[in-house]
């Protein structure tokens, strides 16, 4: 296990704390508008950025908003009008994303350089700093505050965003309020877990949230809960094996979702009864 | 007053040159029971959806509640209830019966405030109206084809609205529960006298309370006028078995 002086280890912690709040918060959202595929883009495009300002020596969380909201910026629009198709979306930006992303890496100059260019790869437990955690909190009241003023506009728009329009809901400003948040959201978390799984924060925590709940507002309260749970125990596993923060997380996240599975009480037979007008599984 | 208000309204899809309504000319009185009826792709979706503002029109004017659509569209929704045709649901959703219903009212009671003890109340009510007040915590995804249109229409209900929307609101139900709908119609319309506009295919469900009727073909108003006249009429008969309307 790794000696940390106590004041990093506390930093640390929060960080992860603070990182699965906002990421499985984000992803109640994420899940529930099938913006994975967005979602998906936004987190590489914030890691391609990353590296891009390791490269040209700038913040790189500077760099990694500014991609990952570029990133928002195009597919939003493009996808709200359905011009493009999810599977397009993943296959082409994708993978221009971690191309640039490691064309970047490869540029960055000098051996300390490249330590923290692996470091927003796979994340790392000591990346995170006081300026990261500030912000971290800062997003964290921010979306208390956005989820409790708007819930019940939020609410109507993930049941079906036509009948929310319907109503005299402007769906269009929650959307992009979604992606602007996860563009957040994936940006402060890139140091902590890396930025080839931060998405899996995102998603893991609320798609286990999903299998015990009906109520929007349990899974409201779960998905985050299981978020900080998934951190905090990744980010023990990571002390005591030294794996990566980033991988350990997910993969306590992803195990904690496939134990979901096979218990979920939503899965048990003679549960979720099909309707007769047919249904799609979006979960 | 003029519920419903269009003057030569065309609607093109985006991206697309061929308008799916054109020439629409169409009064609507408050108080008003009216059935809109055409075959498929006739494009009363497309009307019902231009009329509250979802789709912008490309030409013509068009007022709702004497408002012009285009400039106050979302003040409109809020006096619009919609029930939208049936679309697939998660059975697994994580909604309950009594937020979908509430949610209809996300619009009606404003950004920046939060739901009242009085909404409350109102969405117990629309919900007893449709008598579904006992699947008020029941999961979305669990309910039947039937129960779920009642809680659409409880939903557009809770809106408190002016006018009513419904989009083929018997498809996919089997006879018993589409009679329960209609005669759940019926009684809305006799107890609020709300401007009702019902879209369908089939003809042997317009509600007995609707007076007219108007028939859609191929984008166009081809006939409107009383109920018995028109559903008599032989020209429905070829529209409906494909013999073209202008034999």
């Amino acid at each position: 296990m790794i000696d940390i002086p106590l004041a990093l280890l506390f930093t640390s912690i929060l960080g992860a704390v603070l990182a699965g709040f906002v990421c499985s918060t984000m992803g109640v959202f994420v899940v529930r508008m099938n913006l994975s595929s967005i979602g998906y883009c936004m987190s590489h495009a914030a890691f391609a950025g990353a590296a891009f300002g390791l490269m040209i020596s700038v913040d790189s969380l500077i760099s990694a908003m500014v991609f990952s909201f570029g990133v928002a910026f195009v597919l939003g629009p493009l996808s709200e009008k359905a011009r493009l198709e999810s599977n397009v979306v993943i296959g082409f930006l994708f993978s221009v994303m971690i191309a640039l992303a490691f064309v970047f890496l490869n540029f960055i100059p000098g051996q300390a350089a490249s330590g923290a260019a692996l470091r927003i790869l796979w994340g790392s437990i000591f990346s995170v700093g006081y300026n990261d955690l500030m912000f971290l909190l800062l997003l964290s009241f921010v979306l208390i505050f956005f989820i409790a003023l708007f819930y019940k506009e939020l609410l109507a728009v993930m049941f079906h965003r036509k009948l929310a329009e319907s109503a005299g809901v402007n769906t269009k400003l929650f959307y992009f309020a979604v992606l602007f948040f996860t563009g957040f959201s994936v940006s402060l978390s890139l140091r902590l877990v890396g930025g080839l799984l931060v998405f899996a924060l995102i998603i893991n925590p609320t798609s286990t949230a999903y299998q015990f709940f009906y109520d929007f507002k349990k899974i409201m309260i779960f998905s985050p809960v299981i978020g900080i749970v998934s951190c905090l125990i990744g980010f023990w596993l990571s002390l005591i094996t030294d794996f990566p923060i980033g991988a350990s997380i997910v993969i306590v996240s992803a195990a904690l979702f496939a134990f979901a599975i096979i218990i979920s009480p939503k899965r048990r037979k003679g549960n979720g009864k099909q309707r007769k007008m047919g249904f799609k599984l979006n979960t | 007053m003029n519920v419903i208000d269009l003057q030569n309204v065309e609607t093109i899809y985006e991206g697309e040159s061929i308008p799916v309504i054109h020439n629409i000319n169409l009064t609507v009185k408050a108080g008003e029971f009216l059935a809109i009826i055409g075959p498929n792709g006739a494009g009363k979706t497309t009307l019902l959806e231009t009329i509250n503002g979802i789709l912008p029109y490309t030409a013509g004017r068009g007022f709702v509640l004497e408002k012009e659509i285009p400039i106050y569209k979302t003040a409109i929704r809020k006096e619009i209830g919609y029930v939208i045709q049936n679309f697939e649901i998660d059975p697994l959703a994580p909604f309950l019966s009594k937020d979908i219903v509430m949610s209809g009212r996300a619009g009606k009671i404003g950004m920046f405030r939060f739901v009242s003890k009085e909404d409350w109340e109102i969405v117990w009510y629309s919900m007893g109206l449709v008598g579904m007040i006992d699947f008020a915590h029941r999961p979305i995804g669990r309910l039947s084809g039937g129960e779920f249109q009642k809680i659409l229409l409880a939903r557009a209900l809770a809106q408190k609205p002016k006018l009513l929307l419904l989009d083929e609101p018997f498809s996919n139900l089997d006879f018993s529960t589409r009679r329960q709908i209609e005669k759940l119609l019926n009684r809305v319309h006799e107890k609020q006298q709300m401007t009702i506009v019902i879209v369908s295919h089939d003809l042997s469900f317009i509600p007995s309370r609707c007076s007219r009727v108007i028939v859609l073909d191929q984008g166009k108003i081809i006939m409107d006028g009383e109920k018995e006249k028109i559903l008599t009429s032989t020209m429905i008969d070829n529209i409906f078995h494909k013999k073209g309307v202008n034999q």
